[in-house]
């Protein structure tokens, strides 16, 4: 793996005001997908400023399994951005325990964190991972874990030590456990797919020669709800992850679409033409107590919950053009939040509902953009010009979307100030319909 | 009145040209002579003689009216022969009328039912003045025709949001139902169904494509596809 290298250097010599266009992090990712039809190769372009500084040393004797720990770690710690991974130098032997470091080589190094550790097979058959992050200022250990684990749970555990580091570091939960869903289109064939966050371990859930729109997770990360045009027309199903099931959960004449989990999970709201023209209404997991939000002569869809379930953004062209208004979960207080351009559309509420994402067009490109609820000022976060679907990650630090690049789908992130993107591509004609997961504990 | 008469068969036979004619002629002005000498005497078997005569008229002027029958029939088939034969057919008397397939018709690349697609603007779903007459020609094909039924399936292309999309092109084929029921198709031919901008029909990236896939197809069920 390369050294991402230091951001800032080019960024002042670019004109573009949010982007350090200089590839100054370029991973090449290229990940195994367990089905073989669906893989995804991530490259990251930009990096934030004020990097961490991090060295993670290869875990003794990780080099005996296919899947190397270290690698994955200090993958999902450059694809972040917000770390700056240093060269491990020549020392050998490389230590695994704290007693075999030696603190003043590291810090002449200029490194202020480094991750070492270590892979040990029982005579049960588990594995043994042990790991330690010091730091070399103090001389001391920031945290260390041991786990025993299967090899299957090899990345598992790889993701979840990132976001231990991660966490520690910068004070915000890491995202590298959690996981993703995407719609893949092959020629005659469109799979709804479930991976890691970084794409690895892709498998899909459901595939159909009919086209899937708009999955969404439960709270709980249990359930994905989406539309599938498997009957020719858009019908809501809620997929069980866990047990493989699924059934309808909007089946009403014309369209059954745009669900969203509220914060509780046991409601969504949903979109239905079912008493004319396309409105939006809440039902329960079960199917059960459809009940109409709004009431215009108008499109009304895409409702996306505040993070306290208060409040429904959605998109609604009553004023004739699409944009995006909000009101209160029970339907009231309906109030417009975009103004600027003809068409806004897609909103996404920020994990913290301090912003929400969104799609603008603006000069005919179709651009995602973050408006702040309290300041109202609007960041354009992407340069592409068929960009759509924007999807936060949990920690509200990465804003995954879908794009076309070369006349193909693809899906692509941007950190949410804007300065470090991820451009992610996949073996299938297209991918698309991101949708990122929530935080839950160990899986 | 008897001379006048005789003159009239003399003149008649004069007329005639045939060569045959030829010697009937001069025997009929033989026996006229003989007829003016039998008046000049009075003789008292006149009556008798008179009868005898009449029954030789009679049978003079059958012969010439023969004689003129032939003539015709012969300038007739000569006319004939030189021209074409021209007659219309003898008129049966039984009524009827071209026999229709419904399903032809929708076929016939000369009609307006053979035109499925209705077009739109960016964000709009208004049926354009260029698409009244698809509209009008299906709605009157439905009314005619009321054992047939439609889907109207409604498409975006695939610039923006998709579910906005699905909305949208929910919102266009259920404009060309109320567009086709305000005509008088009964809403129960009528189906809609928006597939947004997931089934493009072009499939490329550029305005071309975008102006293809904004569109409702009119889609004819048990013809165009499946029941």
């Amino acid at each position: 793996m390369k050294n991402p290298g230091r951001p800032d250097s080019s960024r002042y010599s670019d004109n573009k005001p949010h982007w350090s266009w200089h590839v100054v992090a370029c991973v090449l990712l290229c990940l195994t997908a367990t089905t073989g039809r669906a893989q995804l190769t991530i490259e990251i372009i930009g990096g934030g400023a004020d990097q961490i500084p991090i060295t993670v040393l290869p875990l003794a004797d990780e080099e005996k399994f296919q899947q190397r720990i270290s690698q994955i770690i200090a993958a999902d710690l450059a694809r972040s951005g917000r770390f700056r991974l240093q060269e491990i130098g020549s020392v050998r032997p490389l230590p695994s325990e704290p007693t075999e470091v030696n603190y003043r080589y590291w810090k002449n190094r200029g490194s202020q964190t480094l991750v070492i550790g270590k892979v040990a097979q029982r005579p049960d058959g588990k594995i043994e991972v042990r790991f330690r992050m010091l730091d070399t200022a103090k001389e001391s250990q920031a945290v260390g874990y041991a786990y025993t684990i299967v090899v299957p749970q090899m990345r598992a555990i790889a993701h979840k030590i990132a976001d231990i580091i991660y966490e520690k570091l910068t004070g915000e939960p890491g995202v590298f456990g959690t996981r993703i869903a995407y719609v893949a289109r092959f020629p005659q064939r469109f799979e709804l797919h479930v991976a890691d966050a970084d794409g690895g371990n892709s498998q899909f859930i459901l595939a159909h020669k009919e086209p899937i729109i708009s999955p969404s997770w439960s709270p709980d990360g249990t359930r994905i709800a989406y539309v599938s045009f498997e009957q020719r027309r858009s019908i809501v199903f809620i997929h069980n992850l866990v047990d493989g099931t699924r059934r309808v959960l909007a089946a009403y004449d014309g369209i059954n679409s745009a669900p969203a989990w509220n914060p509780d999970g046991n409601r969504l709201a949903i979109v239905l033409s079912k008493d004319g023209i396309s409105q939006i209404y809440t039902i329960n997991v079960d199917g059960t107590g459809v009940t109409r939000l709004t009431n215009s002569n108008a499109i009304d869809t895409e409702p996306s919950y505040s993070p306290d379930g208060k409040y429904i953004l959605f998109t609604s062209d009553r004023g004739g053009s699409p944009q995006i208004y909000r009101m209160t979960a029970s339907g009231s207080n309906v109030e417009r939040m975009t103004f600027e351009g003809s068409y806004n559309v897609s909103p996404r509420y920020s994990p913290d509902g301090k912003s929400f994402a969104f799609i603008q067009r603006m000069q005919g490109r179709y651009s995602l953009a973050v408006t702040d609820l309290v300041t109202h000022q609007t960041q354009i976060l992407s340069d592409s010009s068929l960009d759509g679907s924007p999807a936060f990650a949990p920690n509200g630090r990465l804003i995954l979307y879908a794009s076309i690049v070369g006349g193909h789908g693809i899906l692509a992130a941007v950190s949410s100030d804007g300065r470090i993107k991820q451009k992610i591509t996949a073996s299938a004609q297209d991918v698309r319909e991101p949708a990122w997961g929530p935080l839950v504990g160990n899986r | 009145m008897r001379q006048i008469l005789v003159a009239v068969c003399v003149a008649l036979l004069l007329v005639g040209c045939a060569s045959k004619g030829g010697t009937q002629g001069q025997k009929a002005a033989i026996e006229q002579r003989d007829l003016f000498e039998q008046k000049d005497k009075q003789t008292a078997d006149d009556a008798a003689k008179q009868a005898r005569i009449r029954q030789e008229q009679e049978e003079l002027k059958r012969q010439l009216e023969e004689q003129k029958r032939k003539q015709e029939e012969a300038a007739r088939k000569a006319a004939e022969a030189e021209q074409p034969v021209v007659k219309p057919l003898a008129e049966t008397g039984v009524t009827g009328k071209s026999l229709n397939d419904p399903a032809s018709m929708l076929k016939d690349p000369g009609s307006a039912l053979s035109k499925r697609s209705i077009y739109y603007d960016f964000d709009a779903y208004n049926i354009k003045e260029e698409f009244q007459a698809v509209v009008e020609a299906h709605s009157k094909f439905l009314q005619e025709h009321k054992e047939f039924k439609v889907r109207i399936e409604g498409n975006c292309d695939e610039r923006g949001s998709r579910e906005y999309n699905l909305a949208l092109g929910q919102r266009r084929a259920d404009s060309v139902k109320r567009a086709m029921t305000l005509l008088g198709v009964p809403p129960k031919q009528i189906e809609t169904v928006s597939f947004g901008s997931e089934k493009p029909k072009a499939l490329g990236h550029d305005e071309e494509a975008w102006g293809e896939n904004r569109r409702s197809d009119i889609v004819y069920i048990g013809i165009d596809a499946p029941q």
